[in-house]
């Protein structure tokens, strides 16, 4: 056994295998958050107040539509999957949370032709789909607003559902045409429940379809909605957040439709000139301490809202640079991340906010 | 530790060396881990965010785009950008052109859509529409009876792409200049409490310019929405070509007592079955797409204003006794005339129609509403 500088080879191979120890530490930590995070790159600084660029997508980049056309909801599940409604293309399109392009499913497919024209609906079809939300299981539930329902599908894209029946009357009425179906802009599953937007009203029915209730009605009072445009569900369930979109605020009800809070005031007409802390608020999603983030497309901000019901932040600005937004549409949170559809710029964006 | 305390029994100078070889092994661990990784070094519960008072300047902006612009300038902003609009795009809106600015916030899902509603909930394309392709390639310049004085087609030069029709020739979206107010059958917003079914009345100028097609003040100013403002584009249709023309009630040409008819003012009548008439809006009712034969006294000397034919294709009155029955009441029992009994169906006119030249109704149906069955 040789001496290395006055050490004993024990001695030497014993500090030796303490830094080995310590490196092998460091890399399990290291492999830890790589892949908590997915891989997902370093966010870069942008001059968008609050806002820190990971990546921005334009579309699949590949196939007859390799780019988007209007995505206007956008929705990450818990192993990773970025999913996009390609609403101008009617198509939801996958990627990982590294922003590489996974497949896309949906096609377009007229749910309810006026008579003596064919429908042009299969399972699986969308018309102008827009906002979405996973279930448990991870299947989609994509707001199929031009069909006047909500397609299912699993989570590699089979059809698995409609509901409600576009052509039958829903409760007490929806705001489907003729006046069956729902005209559904989101929706938010929590549980067994899936929580829709009405033109007016929210609808609610278990993941199976089934109707179980409806709340919500037209009108300037407390809780009174103007074609909400956006939904989310707190992690306990017991709140329910909605985009009042045309009335220019966020309430929140209990489940059962009872207002708990608000943010924003209606306004009054083309002039008013009252000041509103919501100008266009549209899709929303709670963060992991219970804030919610709101796309706020007439005020080109991503607003934070905490669970009491008190601004506390506002992120980005207009823009086509990264970090910036042209008439958000939908958020959507993963871990540290916030996913913006970006509907305006023709793409999602992922970004951390910083404040 | 055991092991590490039987090492460190060496010479107290190598000790110093090896912890000195630790400590930069484990910072240069560190450092690999702070730049390569994006999650420990950034985690959301520490990004200490800041509280209420970070309230951007967006905040003192009006509610709505269209309109208010002496208040701030920064609701421009909201449609018009100053450095990221398209390369194409025109006067720095957000879209390459005025169709697709408008259509960014009306597609549907804010109300019930403008262009492309009818194909999206029927698979039919309308057979009648303001078509404004707005490309360079077919730009829509023609103009049916805007001839003046011949009725003919005349070729105009528009706003939009390549001299072609677009939203902004018939809307001022800075709601500048507009025509009075008046009740249309669209209703976009209640303020009632008794739920779903009812309706508060909407009066509203739909942001129609009094100048359709221009802003020039040679160019006829319209404020009250009806035929006159229809002729200023569609100058032929109006009664001076009797030979091919149907009648119409116009400003510009009535020679009769009182007001011409207009959109806010005709006669309709006063219910259902009713042979009497009141003056009232046409919009929120199909009372005023009959006129009795005889005529009652509001309506003799009068025409029919141009959208008494022309409007969302709907059911009107009773073909024998000219009046409205029960079943063809102008019954919006949702928003947007949604329900199944909405009487009409799509309420996009002038945009787009399923019955040709948006005739209200078709054939016989159409001219039975004012006139009596031909005999022998």
């Amino acid at each position: 056994m040789s001496r290395v500088r006055g050490f004993t080879a024990r001695q030497t191979f014993t500090a030796l295998a303490i830094v080995l120890v310590v490196v092998l530490v460091a890399l399990l930590v290291y492999l830890y958050f790589f892949l908590r995070d997915g891989g997902i790159p370093q966010p870069k600084p942008t001059s968008s107040p609050g806002v820190e660029s990971v990546w921005e997508l334009y579309g699949p980049g590949e196939g007859d539509l390799p780019r988007f056309d209007g995505p206007m909801g956008v929705v990450v599940s818990e192993d990773g999957r970025v999913y996009v409604t390609d609403s101008g293309n009617n198509r939801i399109c996958v990627f990982d949370t590294q922003g590489r392009f996974q497949s896309t499913f949906g096609s377009f497919g007229i749910a309810k032709p006026s008579q003596g024209a064919t429908a042009t609906y299969e399972p699986g079809s969308l018309n102008y789909p827009v906002g979405l939300d996973l279930d448990d299981d991870g299947n989609v539930y994509v707001a199929s607003f031009y069909n006047d329902s909500i397609e299912v599908f699993d989570a590699e894209g089979a059809p698995l559902r409609r509901f409600p029946d576009p052509n039958t009357v829903v409760g007490r009425g929806g705001s489907g045409y003729g006046g069956t179906g729902i005209a559904v802009t989101d929706v938010a599953v929590h549980g067994d429940r899936v929580y829709a937007t009405d033109s007016y009203q929210v609808v609610v029915f278990t993941r199976e379809g089934e109707f179980v209730e409806q709340w919500g009605k037209p009108g300037a009072g407390e809780g009174d909605l103007d074609h909400p445009n956006g939904i989310a569900v707190s992690a306990d369930g017991e709140v329910v957040y909605v985009s009042d979109t045309n009335h220019g605020r966020v309430t929140a009800f209990t489940p059962a439709g009872e207002v708990i809070w608000q943010v924003g005031t209606i306004p009054e007409g083309m002039d008013d000139r009252t000041v509103g802390e919501l100008q266009l608020p549209r899709g929303l999603a709670v963060d992991s301490d219970g804030s919610i983030l709101v796309a706020d497309a007439f005020s080109f901000e991503v607003v934070r809202i905490s669970a009491e019901g008190e601004v506390l932040a506002r992120y980005g600005a207009r823009g086509v640079e990264s970090g910036q937004w042209n008439f958000a549409n939908d958020v959507g949170v993963f871990r540290s991340f916030a996913l913006i559809a970006d509907k305006g710029n023709g793409r999602v964006q992922m970004v951390r906010l910083t404040r | 530790m055991a092991v590490l305390a039987r090492a460190m029994k060496g010479r107290r100078t190598h000790l110093i060396v090896s912890t000195r070889r630790l400590l930069i092994g484990g910072v240069l661990c560190i450092a690999m881990l702070g730049v390569v990784s994006p999650a420990h070094a950034y985690d959301e519960t520490s990004t200490g965010r800041p509280c209420a008072g970070c309230h951007g300047a967006s905040v003192n902006d009006p509610a709505g785009p269209h309109g208010g612009y002496t208040a701030t300038s920064k609701k421009c902003a909201t449609c018009h950008s100053v450095h990221e609009a398209p390369a194409d795009g025109i006067v720095l809106l957000p879209a390459a052109t005025v169709l697709a600015t408008c259509q960014t916030c009306h597609d549907g899902t804010g109300g019930k859509g403008v262009y492309g509603t009818i194909y999206a909930r029927t698979s039919q394309q309308p057979v009648a529409r303001h078509t404004m392709l707005d490309t360079a390639a077919d730009p829509i310049t023609a103009i049916p009876g805007g001839d003046g004085v011949g009725g003919g087609t005349r070729t105009a030069a528009f706003s939009g792409t390549a001299g072609g029709l677009t939203c902004s020739d018939c809307h001022s979206p800075h709601g500048s200049n507009l025509v009075d107010p008046f009740t249309g059958d669209r209703a976009r917003s209640a303020t009632d409490t008794a739920g779903l079914g009812s309706l508060s009345n909407f009066s509203s100028t739909r942001l129609l310019r009094q100048r359709p097609t221009s802003t020039d003040a040679a160019y006829a100013s319209v404020t009250k929405y009806g035929s006159d403002w229809c002729a200023a584009c569609h100058a032929g249709r109006l009664s001076w070509h009797e030979l091919y023309n149907h009648p119409v009630e116009a400003a510009t040409t009535y020679a009769g007592t009182g007001s011409a008819f207009t959109y806010e003012s005709v006669a309709r009548l006063t219910g259902v079955g009713a042979s009497t008439t009141e003056l009232g809006s046409l919009g929120r009712n199909n009372f005023g797409y009959v006129m009795p034969d005889p005529r009652t006294t509001q309506q003799s000397g009068h025409e029919p204003i141009c959208q008494q034919c022309h409007e969302d294709a709907r059911s009107v009155g009773d073909v024998t006794a000219r009046t409205v029955d029960a079943t063809e009441v102008f019954n919006i029992t949702a928003l947007d005339g949604a329900a199944a009994g909405d009487n009409p169906r799509y309420q996009v006119f002038p945009h787009e129609s399923d019955n040709d030249a948006f005739l209200i109704e078709t054939d016989n149906d159409l001219c039975l509403n004012c006139h009596k069955q031909p005999r022998g």
